[in-house]
């Protein structure tokens, strides 16, 4: 179950060395990517917390000293609170909406049976997945708008009067940015669907249970550790979102990443971009380590049991 | 569910994932036909077929720049990742490296933390030691979030694979270099090709970190595509993504055809 998740594909591995095992030459591979992430992985994060700090870039000038002032400005203006929370609710809606899209298609693609069956599907999964977001977010603007495929439809048949407002808000966001990270949803669960043990249920079944009564019962528990790991990724991605919150909100939706590119775009103030970024960094820092703890605890649930 | 007879419990089953499916692929189909409708703006139901729109994507230099210049980075992120991430993954998956988890932890985060910050992070690097915007700082850029997927999919086909194969060559005296060669590497050259081509399309598409590192008049497509549609919304941004589109699935077919989707897809 374990291998199912993104980070457990790599645990799974088992690859700290057994004691008294000595290192391999093949280590020294790990070299490269090493290096590369270094310097520009962690060197630029450093460099932007760096200067979220100072009073300017030191490498320019002698008389740079260390500030808080551009996190006193973010508790200051009640404008970052409530886009940190706008943000974090536009988030929540997603992961829960693509959740509940996405777990019948998970169930299928995870238990169909014929193998020309499963290839469709993952295709089907996965060739929007592989569509730019910029793309995808134009078809939503084709469906949603005033004379979009929704409303002409509507009014052709009579349905409405005057077009429905479907975009320009957070509505029209939010479905833009479920389409967008659905498929994630489905791959993440699939595999960890995929590894339960499809006789557990027709067991249940056989004693008696409903077909419901034995999904509730037996897979839904047993796929937990998928939906958090599904919910988490899908979080982490939706939070990060720019180009379909600015093109499906109109200006009724500001996002953090919003407001940081407006920092760094429109005001040129690279250091007060950086504290936004360190703030969004924590937020998405403290949901990847709450991921892997509560992975880490049912883990070790399911070995008690 | 294969032994029950047909009841409405299944019809239900059928029904919600037939939705679901529709709600997945009807935006693209959606795409398609507003590429082929001859008016400017979006207008439903579709009053005619034209290839207009494609011409004036193929036709304009904006669009064609772009479009060379996500090409040749992509072709650059495919070469760059798939060294880095494929030399990665054979490391931490029979390295035997101390640290090997912290590792694999840091080459995957890319893709848990927000890309945009990623873009970001490079954009305050440039600015502090004052590069400007080359372009291989657009490299750099995409190759950080193509290379998980060159490790996850060679680590799946690694994970896949027999010890035993390379063992017994190492007994009957291969040199490890020579095991290398000649067991290892043909066995997860599939892995790193399946991962190639997700590097490509990764970096094809890549937009946050673009954002932050283009250089006005050198912009990737999805840039300029953006830049376009916050003014205008007619044909040529349906025909623009309708490549798009065609290329993702060029692409799934490549992989299934390769390596089969289902081992490369275990998120």
């Amino acid at each position: 179950m374990e291998s199912a998740t993104l980070a457990g594909a790599v645990t799974s591995l088992r690859s700290e060395p057994a004691a008294g095992m000595r290192i391999s030459p093949i280590a020294y591979l790990v070299a490269p990517a090493s290096l590369f992430f270094l310097l520009f992985f962690v060197l630029p994060f450093g460099v932007m917390a760096l200067l979220s700090v100072l009073t300017g870039n030191p490498l320019q000038r002698a008389d740079v000293t260390l500030t808080l002032r551009n996190y006193a400005r973010m508790a200051d203006d009640t404008l970052y609170l409530e886009s940190l929370v706008s943000t974090l609710k536009i988030g929540a809606i997603t992961t829960l909406t693509a959740l509940l899209l996405g777990y019948p298609l998970a169930h299928w693609l995870a238990r169909i049976h014929s193998r020309l069956g499963h290839a469709l599907l993952l295709m089907a999964v996965i060739a929007p997945m592989l569509t730019g977001i910029v793309v995808r977010t134009f078809a939503w603007i084709a469906i949603l708008s005033d004379r979009g495929v929704i409303n002409s439809s509507l009014a052709g048949l009579g349905l409405t009067a005057a077009p429905l407002h479907l975009m320009y808000n957070e509505f029209g966001t939010i479905v833009a940015l479920v389409h967008i990270y659905v498929p994630f949803m489905v791959l993440t669960l699939a595999g960890v669907i995929g590894a339960i043990d499809e006789r557990l249920e027709d067991a249940a079944r056989n004693l008696g249970a409903s077909p419901m009564r034995a999904f509730v019962e037996v897979t839904l528990p047993l796929s937990l550790p998928g939906i958090l790991a599904g919910s988490l990724l899908v979080f982490a991605l939706a939070i990060s979102a720019y180009v379909t919150p600015y093109l499906m909100g109109g200006q009724q939706v500001l996002t953090l990443p919003m407001l940081i590119y407006q920092q760094v775009a429109a005001t040129f103030n690279a250091a007060f971009a950086g504290a936004l970024g360190v703030l969004l960094l924590v937020v998405s820092v403290v949901l990847v380590i709450a991921y892997n703890h509560v992975l880490a605890r049912l883990a070790r649930r399911e070995d008690l049991a | 569910m294969s032994t029950r007879p047909a009841s409405w419990g299944r019809w239900t089953y059928y029904g919600i994932n037939g939705c679901i499916l529709g709600f997945l692929l009807g935006p693209l189909i959606v795409v398609a036909i507003f590429s082929l409708n001859p008016t400017p703006y979006i207008q439903f139901p579709p009053v005619g077929v034209t290839l207009r729109w494609y011409e004036k994507f193929f036709a304009s230099h904006e669009f064609m720049n772009s479009l060379w210049l996500s090409f040749r980075i992509a072709a650059a992120v495919v070469v760059l990742s798939s060294l880095i991430g494929a030399c990665a993954a054979l490391a931490l998956a029979r390295g035997r490296l101390p640290g090997a988890r912290f590792l694999a932890a840091l080459f995957l985060a890319p893709l848990m933390l927000p890309a945009i910050l990623t873009g970001l992070a490079l954009f305050q690097l440039l600015l502090t030691f004052d590069v400007g915007r080359p372009t291989w700082a657009l490299v750099i850029g995409h190759t950080l979030v193509a290379v998980p997927y060159v490790i996850r999919t060679t680590i799946a086909v690694l994970a896949d694979f027999d010890r035993s194969i390379e063992e017994a060559a190492a007994v009957l005296g291969a040199s490890p270099v020579r095991v290398f060669f000649e067991v290892t590497l043909p066995i997860i050259r599939p892995g790193i090709i399946a991962g190639g081509i997700f590097a490509f399309i990764v970096s094809f598409d890549q937009f946050p970190i673009s954002l932050f590192l283009v250089a006005p008049n050198n912009e990737t497509l999805p840039i300029v595509m953006f830049n376009y549609m916050k003014f205008e919304l007619d044909g040529a941004i349906a025909a623009a993504s309708m490549v798009s589109i065609l290329l993702a699935l060029a692409v799934v077919l490549a992989i299934d055809r390769l390596v089969g989707l289902r081992a490369t897809m275990k998120m």
